[in-house]
């Protein structure tokens, strides 16, 4: 009894890490990113992303998105080939300071995501008058 | 599931994994890229998987709906063709869109895949969601596993 917890000990921790990789492993979408208006655009492919595991996050400047493969599968299958061996797409972004974090906007739409950073209204230069004492 | 055929490759270099997924990240899977020099992304990638009876082809295609990609099968050769849409004029007249990143391909693309024998192209069936087609390719009758029942004498 003794014997048989102590083998299995050791293999349970090398497991998880391993279905951690796993699910630590990512792809990266190709992305676009153009100028256009007072807005950046940024166009991400990201096939099988439903819109329910796509989650977009701003924290600190940093905008996240993540999304999950949804495919459909049927019971019992078995992989022959893939080129796409993750189940999860992931990028990160640094925003500049003149991007409105609040007013982002998402669409998605078969797979594609598009992202409408605008920029700040008041992004202009703001003089500071001196005071005399 | 398609991540499983990655656990195959843990050989006995179980210590190079860390490094290996540097490497991974200092220079991403070339994708598709590795069957002819192409650049990645010229074809959409495909994963291939089997149950006992059908093979199910997906395409990997972000912005085609449906009516973009053309599926056809002769003499056990899928051909998938398409096109994805070239934007890059955009709303403004004078000329390109200035880009600060611009890896997303474009372009027509056709690709050709050997399928395994015995599937029965008449019934095969293709839908697409989210930006993935699925195409559905049964196996024939004859080919599907079959339970013997054991007489007893």
């Amino acid at each position: 009894m003794n014997d048989i917890t102590r083998r299995d000990t050791p293999r349970e921790p090398a497991e998880t890490r391993a279905q951690e990789r796993d699910s630590g492993r990512a792809l990266q979408p190709p992305v676009d990113i153009h100028e256009e208006g007072n807005a950046l655009h940024l166009v991400a492919d990201m096939p099988g992303v439903t819109s329910d595991s796509l989650s977009i996050e701003v924290d600190n400047n940093v905008l996240t998105i993540e999304g999950e493969i949804r495919l459909d599968m049927p019971e019992g299958m078995s992989a022959i080939y893939a080129e796409v061996q993750a189940q999860r797409f992931a990028r990160r972004f640094t925003l500049s300071h003149e991007i409105d974090a609040e007013a982002i906007e998402a669409r998605l739409d078969n797979g594609l995501l598009h992202l409408l950073l605008p920029k700040k209204q008041s992004h202009h230069r703001r003089r500071i008058e001196v005071r005399a004492a | 599931m398609f991540g499983d055929l990655r656990r195959f490759d843990s050989g006995p270099l179980r210590g190079a994994d860390r490094f290996r997924e540097l490497l991974d990240e200092l220079f991403p899977d070339p994708g598709v890229a590795n069957i002819r020099s192409v650049p990645t992304g010229s074809y959409p990638m495909i994963n291939i998987g089997r149950t006992d009876d059908a093979v199910r082809v997906y395409v990997f295609a972000a912005g085609l709906s449906a009516g973009d990609l053309e599926v056809s099968i002769q003499d056990n050769v899928l051909t998938l063709q398409g096109r994805r849409p070239d934007d890059d004029k955009g709303a403004q007249e004078n000329g390109r869109r200035p880009y600060f990143r611009r890896e997303r391909s474009r372009g027509e693309f056709a690709r050709s895949i050997a399928l395994p024998e015995g599937l029965d192209a008449d019934r095969a069936e293709a839908h697409s969601q989210n930006g993935v087609f699925v195409i559905h390719l049964p196996k024939r009758e004859e080919l599907k596993p079959r339970r013997i029942e054991i007489q007893s004498a």
